[in-house]
């Protein structure tokens, strides 16, 4: 179980309960859970609200009212989403709980899943009701059995008290909700890889459009959403758009879990959106006492590398994406003066070029070429125009990217070479390593090489 | 109402609303099995929609163009109906678009990252871009980023070394199947001349062959030389044309003069007389041919019998000859472009000897070596030659006419000095039949000064011994004086061979426009072959500099190439993208490992006696008999890409310029070379094995790009799955399950994945079926015969095809036959090349006429074939006695 970090008392907790509150251990043991959910009044509230009082239009207006956004990491509307589904004419309609959580360093998902999982559950109900899917599938990684376990016990409540099966809320419509468990690789972050995995099919993107709210699991309109964002659909169905919008930001009300890495402590952490970068990374205690923070990694192993003069960003999509990295799986990740950014990420962008799926050009050997690149820079045998052409091939990867995993590989390197110029610098022209981490080969300035072009800063 | 559309399993296509069901309650859908996996669903799921002719057309704006295209469809779909070609690399036209080579890219107004248009439908009022210069780039970056990983190669490294680019194997085949016409005839394709290159051509090609590494290079020049001599023999012997290469343009009317009648200008003629135009070659000698004819001997160039021969190529095709007409001397530009010229090429070679730049060398016995050549050539003998001691100095091919000549015209003692060492010399080929003549050769040597006695007579030369430097341009070490290493050769004549340069002396008044480079060459563009002057080109050595034949016949096929397009009115600036096009791509050198050959050394051309042919003018060199050629010419590894020609990732690097570079002046005059995976992101690359089990299909996955589409083909059109994308990452390559070898897949030999290959990954085997003949002892009459017959009863036979079967076959040693099978892995019907050899060597006893182990002659004899006639079940005359064995092969 992860930690918890402990957040200030003002922050609301939309997605996780605090300590005192029923949740957390409590929901991992099937007849606490019972007994908590009867002390707790009648579940699934929202899921009563959405289907008698608001009926599908009423729930996706709720919810664009609220401004709920996906907490995948791409931040696209709920509502729009749930609306394209629930306009498409098809024989059947899939809801896909995205419960994975790619990110091996990153157990944000899996904490809501396990601490929270009839929140989980609830939100893929209204999901399905909503858009009018019969089934529904929640993907967790076959080896998090907590998670499993727990999201197990939340469908078999929710069965006995007729809130999901054949006859559910006595409606006479049917709705299923399924855990999958899914083994794969980085790349089923993606939605639309894990969707062919579901499918039993090479775990290779679709290109989009057709988006998966029109053509998704088994060809069928698709709602695919993260398990935050369901939960937190959930919540805003129980508590109200005002309820929600007062928490965040305007663009992105509401909260999300972070998983912070500090040097002393980390753990999983729910914070409101436009928290600053330094709020969130004082919740891990930063990196203690006697180091300086130099870069905090935001993204997880495709994110951004960003200077230390940066922590005053609030932490939004678009704040992030304008500054090189992105929220991705939610993870945040202190590096002290002793580490090295070249080193950290020729490390990311090799991890991303390794677990890249392999379909498309760009990805499989340009990904690879960028690593190459980075590995150079550390190995001190950087060819001439080496940071122009990293600079040129990531460019061009984002323009012909097929999915967003190879468009966010090129994000390490290009925001160690746009924040910390002097640090590659010395790599690529003196062979040297200020933090001494990387073990270049020291030339000396007369040696036949090129003459590099100058840092972008 | 009826269903319009009825699904395989009758249900329809629409769900049925149950008439007590309310219209305002959500339709109950029938969400367990949305889609029965059934093939048909299958199919209907995965194959491109069939739009019938009703469907709403729209119309987008692709490229500022408004087009028409029907809904549903993809840009790409549009596009290619309305003739806009997009670049597509996995695109499967009978399949949904795939997505992974990402060269569809297109801009479309109003979106972020440029989609691709083989997935993107097309919507109305889209606006649509198809060829701005980021979409280029994006494409461009991506051929790169392939070609760092595609460790393979297009063209054999003989024809990347050939300067004019002569497609090699494609000739050694034809040679090998005896077609020397069409050998000679793609040999015409890029070199007019193959007789007169057969036997003057240093053979470049030759130190690159790969079948070195096997046993001996092929003699490509020597091959190619009989072929020529077979259409010559022809066309003298019973007056039948040469085979033309191309067929020859309508005539247009522009009038072309060619000043110069050696290689670069006959060459030139040849290929523009093609082009339609008229051509007059002016010559300043009585006869054609400039170095040919004036240059080489006779013992290495019969000047009747192949050089005037093959010339008759030009004259056959409308070609005017006048001689004795010299630029300069008789003429000058203007009065050609006076006569109404509408081009002129320049193509007069390089005549002026350069000097030693040392003390005595204005000696009177101090010979020009190319003037002591011309005189020889022509038949005469040089005055004083005879009892005389020569020194030639220099290492060229001039060097190497002057001492083999010296010795013909009985000098008493030659001696050949050159500055650098043996392998360094241009001639090194050519030294070893000299030194046989009895030429002494002496290396790594410089003149410092010509001894003269006091009337001026030579008396000796002093040279100084020259040690290696540093490597210069050239790759070679330059070579600097040894100080004190001085000695002297005493001789009586020195031949100066140092190089020569052109006579630019006529530029002036009347011939203005033509300038002179720093190097005392004539200036021209490399690639337009553009002189200071309008319509006035040059070519040949004139502007590269004295070089070998078959450098200056590559300079005046190209500069055809540019004259051809000035007179019909191109863009000559396009012209370097266009001709870059028309030219091989001489880069692609990474090799694959080749199959293990049978050792067979190189078949050489037999010479006179060295006594016999240093007294002798006559041909010294003995050709090949037919047999020879043969034999010689099927040892060709065939090293050549099969995908050539039709290798989409090939024209699309040409196209965006990826393998570009060659044509560059500085790029080994044309002649350079680099490794396909040689570009901006070379790296890591993967080395894959061949896969070469399987009776017709050859895998080469190094040239796989991943697209998928023999995956997606395999699985979706034919049903059998045979590859998938195999790996992660980098390493990722669609391949057979576990990499296993495509004999061990469910395929079906359809060949359907080698036809939807864009490069060579995946090709039809260049194997001419057999004939067959079916055992019916073993055949279980299950009907999938050629396919796979699963007990061998079908297998390579010389009979006709199921015709001459029969039921008992005494003879067949069936124990034989099932060792053979066992020891040699049969694959489908396809045996390892050598299991007959390995056969014999086991003692077997094969009937060679159907390659089928038989029984000892000591079992059989008296064993009369039975029934053997009658039994064929197939019509088409079984032949009396079908089951006769034929000729036994032994064991030895």
């Amino acid at each position: 179980m992860t930690a918890i970090l402990k957040t200030p008392a003002a922050w609301p907790a939309i997605l996780l309960r605090r300590e005192g509150e029923t949740g957390g251990e409590t929901a991992r043991d099937p007849k606490r859970r019972a007994a908590a959910a009867g002390a707790a009044g009648p579940a699934f509230d929202g899921l009563r609200r959405s289907v008698r009082e608001l009926g599908s239009r009423g729930t996706i207006a709720l919810l664009a009212e609220a401004g709920l956004r996906g907490r995948g990491g791409g931040g696209f509307p709920t509502a729009d989403k749930w609306r394209a589904a629930a306009n498409a004419e098809a024989p059947a309609k899939y809801v896909v709980a995205n419960g994975y959580g790619a990110d091996p360093s990153s157990l944000t998902d899996r904490t809501i899943v396990e601490r929270e999982p009839d929140a989980v559950v609830e939100g893929v109900a209204i999901a399905a009701w909503t858009i009018g899917a019969e089934e529904a599938i929640i993907a967790v990684r076959a080896g998090s059995t907590d998670a499993i376990a727990a999201l197990q016990g939340a469908i078999d409540a929710a069965l006995s008290r007729g809130e999901l099966g054949d006859d559910a809320l006595a409606t006479g419509r049917r709705l299923v909700v399924e855990v999958r468990t899914v083994q794969g690789a980085y790349m089923l972050g993606e939605e639309t890889v894990l969707l062919k995995a579901l499918d039993g099919r090479r775990g290779q993107p679709e290109q989009r459009p057709p988006h998966p709210s029109t053509t998704g699991y088994r060809g069928m309109p698709t709602v695919v959403q993260n398990v935050q964002t369901l939960a937190s659909a959930a919540w805003i169905l129980r508590n109200g758009a005002a309820a929600f919008r007062a928490t965040g930001t305007a663009e992105t009300p509401g909260t999300i879990l972070v998983q912070v890495a500090g040097n002393e402590q980390g753990g999983v952490a729910e914070v409101p959106f436009g928290t600053p970068l330094g709020d969130i990374v004082k919740l891990a205690g930063g990196v203690g006492a006697g180091r300086s923070i130099k870069a905090v990694l935001v993204g997880g192993p495709s994110g951004g590398i960003l200077p230390a003069d940066r922590l005053s960003t609030p932490y939004t999509f678009e704040a992030l994406r304008l500054l090189g990295a992105h929220v991705g799986s939610g993870s945040i990740m202190v590096a002290d003066d002793r580490a090295c950014v070249v080193d950290l990420a020729r490390v990311l962008t090799r991890f991303c070029a390794d677990e890249a799926c392999g379909k498309t050009i760009p990805c499989r050997i340009g990904t690879a070429r960028l690593a190459e690149i980075g590995e150079r820079m550390s190995a001190g045998t950087s060819r001439a125009g080496d940071v122009q052409l990293a600079t040129d091939l990531a460019d061009d990867i984002v323009g012909s990217g097929l999915c967003d995993h190879e468009r966010l590989a090129t994000l390490p390197l290009m925001s160690g070479l746009r924040y910390f110029g002097p640090e590659v610098a010395a790599h690529v022209e003196r062979g040297e390593c200020p933090a001494g981490v990387c073990r270049p080969i020291h030339f000396a300035a007369s040696a036949p090489t090129a003459p590099q072009p100058t840092m972008a800063s | 109402m009826t269903d319009l559309i009825v699904r395989p399993d009758g249900r329809p296509s629409v769900p049925e609303r149950s008439p007590e069901s309310r219209p305002d309650q959500p339709i109950k859908h029938d969400t367990r099995m949305p889609l029965e996996n059934t093939l048909a669903e299958q199919l209907i799921t995965t194959q491109a929609p069939q739009r019938p002719q009703s469907t709403p057309r729209i119309r987008i704006e692709v490229d500022g163009r408004l087009v028409e295209g029907l809904e549903g469809q993809t840009i790409l779909e549009v596009c290619r109906d309305n003739g806009i070609e997009i670049p597509t690399l996995c695109y499967e036209p009978k399949l949904p678009g795939f997505g992974a080579c990402r060269m569809c890219v297109v801009e479309v107004e109003g979106e972020e990252h440029p989609p691709i248009s083989c997935s993107r439908a097309a919507e109305p009022e889209m606006k649509v871009q198809t060829q701005t210069e980021e979409i280029r780039r994006l494409r461009r970056t991506n051929l790169e980023l392939i070609f760092s990983d595609h460790n393979a190669y297009c063209l054999p490294p003989c024809q990347n070394k050939c300067p004019s680019h002569i497609d090699i194997p494609g000739f050694l085949k034809q040679n090998a199947e005896g077609n020397f016409r069409e050998s000679t005839r793609i040999f015409k394709r890029t070199i007019p001349f193959p007789s007169v290159l057969g036997r003057v051509c240093p053979a470049p090609c030759e130190d690159h062959c790969r079948r070195d590494e096997v046993d001996e290079a092929i003699a490509i020049r020597d091959s190619h030389r009989y072929a020529g001599d077979q259409v010559i023999k022809a066309m003298l012997d019973e007056g039948i044309d040469p085979p033309l290469p191309f067929e020859v343009q309508s005539k247009t009317g522009r009038r072309v003069a060619i000043i110069g009648s050696g290689p670069a200008g006959m060459a030139a003629a040849y290929y523009l007389l093609i082009n339609g135009h008229d051509v007059t070659i002016y010559e300043r000698d009585p006869a054609p041919g400039g170095m040919l004819r004036y240059g080489i001997p006779q013992y290495r160039l019969p000047k009747i019998e192949v050089l005037e021969a093959e010339y008759e190529s030009v004259t056959r095709l409308g070609g005017k000859m006048v001689c004795n007409q010299g630029l300069g001397r008789d003429f000058t530009l203007d009065d050609l472009q006076f006569q109404g010229y509408d081009a002129v090429l320049i193509a007069i070679g390089c005549y002026e000897t350069n000097k030693l730049g040392v003390p005595g060398e204005d000696a009177a016995e101090v010979l020009d070596g190319l003037e002591y050549l011309r005189t020889a050539t022509l038949g005469l003998p040089y005055p004083g030659h005879k009892g005389k001691r020569v020194v030639v100095v220099g290492g060229g091919f001039t060097s190497m006419d002057c001492s083999r000549t010296s010795i013909r015209q009985g000098a008493s003692e030659v001696t050949l000095v050159y500055r650098r060492d043996m392998k360094d010399m241009p001639a090194s080929n050519e030294v070893h039949e000299a030194i046989e003549e009895g030429v002494t050769a002496i290396f790594q040597a410089g003149p410092t000064r010509v001894i003269t006695d006091a009337k001026g007579n030579v008396t000796g030369i002093e040279f100084i011994r020259m040690v290696p430097g540093e490597p210069d341009a050239s790759g070679r070490r330059r070579p600097e004086p040894a100080p004190g290493t001085e000695f002297t050769i005493p001789c009586d004549r020195v031949l100066l061979a140092i190089g020569q340069g052109p006579e630019l002396d006529w530029i002036g008044p009347g011939s203005q426009g033509p300038k002179a480079t720093k190097n005392r060459r004539l200036q021209a563009d490399a690639v337009t072959f553009e002189t200071g002057r309008p319509g006035v080109f040059a070519t040949g050595d004139v502007r590269v500099g004295a070089a070998t034949v078959v450098q200056a016949i590559a300079e005046g096929r190209r500069a055809a190439y540019a004259a051809n397009a000035f007179l019909r009115g191109q863009d000559l600036g396009a012209l370097k993208t266009r001709q870059t096009l028309a030219e091989p791509q001489p880069e692609f050198l990474s090799i694959v490992p080749f199959t293990a050959e049978r050792k067979e050394p190189r078949y050489r051309l037999k010479a006179l006696e060295a006594e016999v042919r240093n007294k002798s003018y006559v041909e010294y060199e003995i050709p090949y008999s037919k047999e020879e050629i043969v034999a010689e010419s099927t040892r060709c590894l065939q090293c050549t890409c099969e995908a050539i020609g039709f290798c989409d990732l090939r024209r699309l690097g040409i196209e965006y310029g990826t393998t570009l570079k060659t044509l560059e002046p500085d790029n080994n005059q044309g002649a350079g070379y680099r490794s396909v995976t040689e570009n901006r992101f070379t790296g890591v690359n993967h080395d894959y094995i061949r896969d070469d089990s399987h009776a017709f299909i050859l895998r080469e996955p190094s040239r796989c790009i991943d697209c998928g589409r023999c995956a997606t083909v395999c699985a979706e059109v034919v049903g059998a799955a045979c590859y998938d994308f195999m790996r992660i990452g980098f390493d990722t390559l669609v391949t057979t399950p576990l990499d296993m070898s495509l004999n061990d897949t469910p395929c079906v030999s359809c060949g359907r994945c080698a036809e939807t290959c864009p490069t060579g990954a995946l090709m039809p085997k260049p194997r001419v079926l057999q004939k067959f003949e079916v055992n019916e002892s073993t055949c279980i009459l299950c009907g999938i015969c050629v396919d796979a017959c699963p007990y061998d009863a079908l297998r390579d036979g010389g009979e006709f095809e199921l015709a001459s079967a029969s039921r008992e076959d005494p003879e067949v040693d069936l124990m034989a036959l099932a060792a053979i099978d066992r020891e040699t892995e049969v694959t489908y019907i396809r045996k390892e090349r050598d299991w007959l050899q390995r056969a014999i060597e086991a003692g077997r006893f094969i009937d060679e006429g159907r390659l089928l182990p038989v029984l000892p002659p000591s079992l059989t004899s008296g064993n009369g074939s039975g029934n053997g006639n009658g039994h064929g079940h197939a019509a088409g005359g079984g032949q009396p006695g079908g089951g006769q064995p034929g000729a036994h092969i032994h064991p030895k």
